[in-house]
């Protein structure tokens, strides 16, 4: 479960309100949808919530324990994807998950099996054990997620995580996200494909100018919009200005 | 021209920081305290400035009642030219092809030529600054105590604006030629290494032949002619690089035809092998960067078997990341060419120039001296040569500036930034280990000094040494650069080297006064040692903690 209360975060001292007094829980076993057109605060967030950014007001908590002040045993508890897959180039692919394994404390059977089984469906076993900078942006992201995987943690967060993915990639991911969550976990993420917002997600927020201007399941935003279209009208309608 | 004028704006913008600088400071008032840092910085090298200056002057007085003043200069322009040509050849390997905008720049509608000559400026205009310090001081004694006239001034500055062409240009074309042969094979990372230490070699093999075969028989008659001259000095000094002694017989020679004639050539040359590295560049920089990106993708498919073989059974947090601190400087050309390399290519340089010098060179005549007065000092120069060549690298002080956009990684995991700072730590010591050891191979194999000094002298070394570390560590926790898109930013141009350096020299000094002054006490030598090691055992402990410390209270504020 990730709350949090009143948080914010700003830039150039103040002058720029990339959060603002944002209040949200996203219980265990939900894959929260976090939506929001460019620059809305959406990266902050999930960056805060994974401790690369402070916030400047608030707190924000996993499974009860305050990222801030429990750091250690949350970021124990999550994983996360950038929205940009950088990772360590001069490493094989097999020495970076390796290295994961070893900081996540995972144990070699389930290394093993996971790895094995990541590779297999993200069709990555060919390049495992070349250096990560021969491949393509598409398998860096790969990487990335088979990394955020490798210690089945409690909480997921991930930025924009179909980007850069072939079509059966992004429908293994996608059914991967519906497993963690169905098996307790809980999974926040970003993303500017309506569709995988609509047909995956429990909960959808909108962000908008660091305001959460929107949230609740697919049936409650249709109640916002009077035709009660797709969410991409719904989006458009709430972050018109 | 304006495009190749844009491309350098962009590139000198993006070299110094410039926008990002004013964005922080002016924008979001961020990094104000380094106006105040970068100040003092300044401030505490102009004592090292005057010094140079007062040393320059008895140089001067000394050389000019035989006439042989100009020598001053040839050595300056020299000292610089061999400083551009030797390290040249890392800034324009990684600039040229290491650089990530070389993405952006490929696509863009210009010639080859030009994006290599806006990035030829760009190591140009750093390579002013580096020999800034060593030449300019040159160039401007000799003017003012000459009392030259205003022709000396136009001719010195342009003599200094030219100063990098030819050796830098040299290294282009060595490069290019280089890396469109590298990209035959398939493992260019380590042929990139071979190469560059191949030229470094190439290098001191010159500066050895050259030395050898300019020796001076003391005969009476070749003496007389040396001096004869005001012109012996220099042509010996600069025979190993002859621009050297063109500037200066320029510069000397103001406006008459011989001067004139002078200028004409070393001007002339700059220009032509500009020309002629541009000419290079058109026919050959692309298809050498084409194939770097060609050869990356290799290797086969793993068995299951070997996946499970190669993955380990659970290290403990701290070795995997010391694992990952080993294997990215190594295995990043331009990390291990200044990190783990250079501990062990400067003690090899000094033992040759010193092998090459006469059979008992300057340096060690003036070691012996000394300790035959002093076994005091025979301990602590060794220790001081061996904290130099271990520690002043830039592998401490650029640890977390390494990691660049990957820091994220470093930010999320779940290790503790103390166990984090620990492996960097450790690593950062192994380096500046290997550096002692390959020291103390050259003092043993050039000065002989007794087994009891060099075991005290290796005590010393390592109680520095962990010190020294820690403070690297320390600045570069700081204020990590991790917005880079060229690697060598991260090592080689990171202010923070430059901070830990001065920082290092400076308490590399104090410790010098503060057995100078223990000694004239009238302390014993080992009395003096002792206090030494006692006082540098308790701020190795000391350091070790306030780092631990200072993880803690960094590492949660470095946004990424």
């Amino acid at each position: 479960m990730i709350e949090f209360d009143h948080v914010s975060k700003s830039y150039n001292k103040g002058k720029v309100k990339a959060v603002d007094d944002l209040t949200l829980t996203v219980p265990s076993g939900e894959i929260f949808g976090f939506l929001g057109p460019n620059g809305a605060g959406k990266t902050t967030t999930l960056k805060m919530v994974v401790g690369l950014l402070r916030s400047d007001g608030g707190s924000i908590s996993i499974n009860g324990l305050d990222v801030r002040t429990e750091a250690l045993k949350t970021k124990t508890l999550t994983t996360y994807v950038p929205d940009y897959p950088a990772v360590y180039e001069r490493l094989t692919g097999l020495e970076y998950l390796n290295f994961i394994g070893d900081v996540y404390g995972v144990p070699k059977p389930e290394r093993l099996e996971r790895i094995s089984k990541w590779l297999e469906v993200f069709e990555l076993g060919p390049a495992v054990g070349n250096p990560i900078q021969s491949y393509s942006h598409g398998m860096k992201q790969k990487i990335v997620l088979i990394a955020a995987i490798l210690p089945a943690p409690e909480v997921m967060i991930l930025d924009e995580p179909m980007v850069g993915l072939d079509p059966r990639a992004s429908h293994s991911l996608k059914e991967m996200m519906r497993e963690h969550c169905d098996a307790g976990g809980t999974l926040f993420f970003s993303t500017h494909i309506m569709e995988v917002a609509e047909k995956l997600c429990d909960r959808i927020g909108i962000i908008h100018k660091g305001r959460l201007i929107a949230c609740g399941t697919m049936e409650e935003l249709r109640r916002i919009d009077k035709e009660q279209q797709s969410l991409e009208h719904i989006f458009l309608e709430l972050t018109e200005t | 021209m304006r495009r190749f004028l844009a491309l350098l704006e962009a590139g000198l913008k993006s070299n110094f920081g410039l926008s990002v600088l004013r964005h922080r400071l002016l924008r979001q008032k961020k990094d104000l305290w380094m106006v105040p840092l970068v100040a003092l910085a300044a401030v505490s090298a102009a004592p090292l400035l005057y010094y140079y200056f007062t040393l320059l002057k008895s140089l001067y007085n000394l050389l000019a009642p035989i006439g042989q003043q100009a020598a001053l200069l040839t050595f300056g322009l020299l000292a610089g030219q061999l400083l551009i040509l030797i390290f040249g050849l890392f800034y324009v390997i990684s600039a040229f092809y290491f650089s990530k905008d070389l993405e952006v720049l490929i696509p863009l509608p210009v010639r080859p030529f030009q994006v290599m000559l806006s990035k030829f400026g760009v190591i140009l205009a750093n390579e002013y600054l580096t020999v800034s310090l060593i030449v300019l001081p040159i160039l401007i004694s000799f003017g003012v105590l000459g009392r030259r006239g205003p022709v000396y001034w136009i001719e010195a500055a342009l003599v200094y604006l030219l100063l990098p062409v030819i050796p830098l240009a040299l290294v282009s074309v060595l490069v290019l030629l280089l890396m469109r042969f590298v990209n035959l094979g398939r493992r260019k990372d380590a042929l990139i290494i071979v190469g560059s230490l191949l030229l470094i070699v190439l290098a001191m093999m010159f500066q050895f032949w050259i030395n050898r075969s300019s020796r001076l028989e003391p005969d009476s008659a070749a003496l007389v002619r040396f001096f004869a001259s005001p012109d012996s000095l220099p042509q010996k000094t600069g025979s190993t690089f002859p621009p050297s002694v063109w500037a200066t017989r320029a510069l000397t020679g103001g406006l008459s035809a011989a001067g004139l004639a002078q200028l004409l050539i070393y001007a002339g040359v700059s220009i032509i092998l500009l020309i002629g590295m541009a000419a290079g560049a058109e026919a050959l920089f692309y298809r050498g960067l084409v194939g770097l990106a060609e050869t990356s993708g290799r290797g086969r498919r793993l068995t299951g078997a070997e996946i499970s073989r190669r993955l380990s059974s659970g290290r403990r947090p701290i070795r995997a990341l010391f694992l990952r601190e080993w294997r990215l400087m190594n295995r990043t050309p331009i990390f291990l060419l200044n990190g783990t390399l250079t501990v062990i290519i400067i003690p090899v340089m000094l033992l040759v120039m010193a092998k090459a010098g006469s059979t008992d060179s300057d340096l060690t005549s003036l070691f012996r001296l000394l300790s035959s007065k002093n076994a005091l000092v025979s301990v602590l120069v060794s220790a001081g040569f061996m904290t130099i060549c271990g520690s002043l690298n830039g592998t401490a002080s650029s640890a977390l500036s390494r990691e660049g956009s990957q820091f994220w990684i470093s930010k999320i995991i779940p290790v503790s930034p103390r166990d984090q700072v620990a492996a960097k730590f450790l690593h950062s010591y192994l380096v500046a280990l290997l550096g002692i050891v390959a020291a103390s191979a050259v003092l043993l194999a050039q000065l002989r000094i007794p087994p009891a000094s060099f075991a005290l002298a290796i005590g010393l070394a390592l109680a520095v040494t962990f010190i020294l570390t820690a403070a690297g560590l320390a600045v570069d926790l700081a204020r990590p650069l991790l917005d880079w898109i060229n690697p060598q930013k991260a090592i080689k141009q990171n202010l923070n080297v430059l901070i830990a350096f001065l920082a290092d020299l400076g308490f590399l000094a104090f410790l010098g006064f503060a057995c100078r002054f223990l000694s004239r006490l009238g302390l014993a030598v080992h009395a003096v040692l002792l206090a030494l090691g006692l006082v540098l055992v308790f701020l190795a402990g000391l350091s070790w903690h306030l780092l631990g410390k200072f993880a803690e209270a960094r590492y949660p504020a470095i946004e990424a």
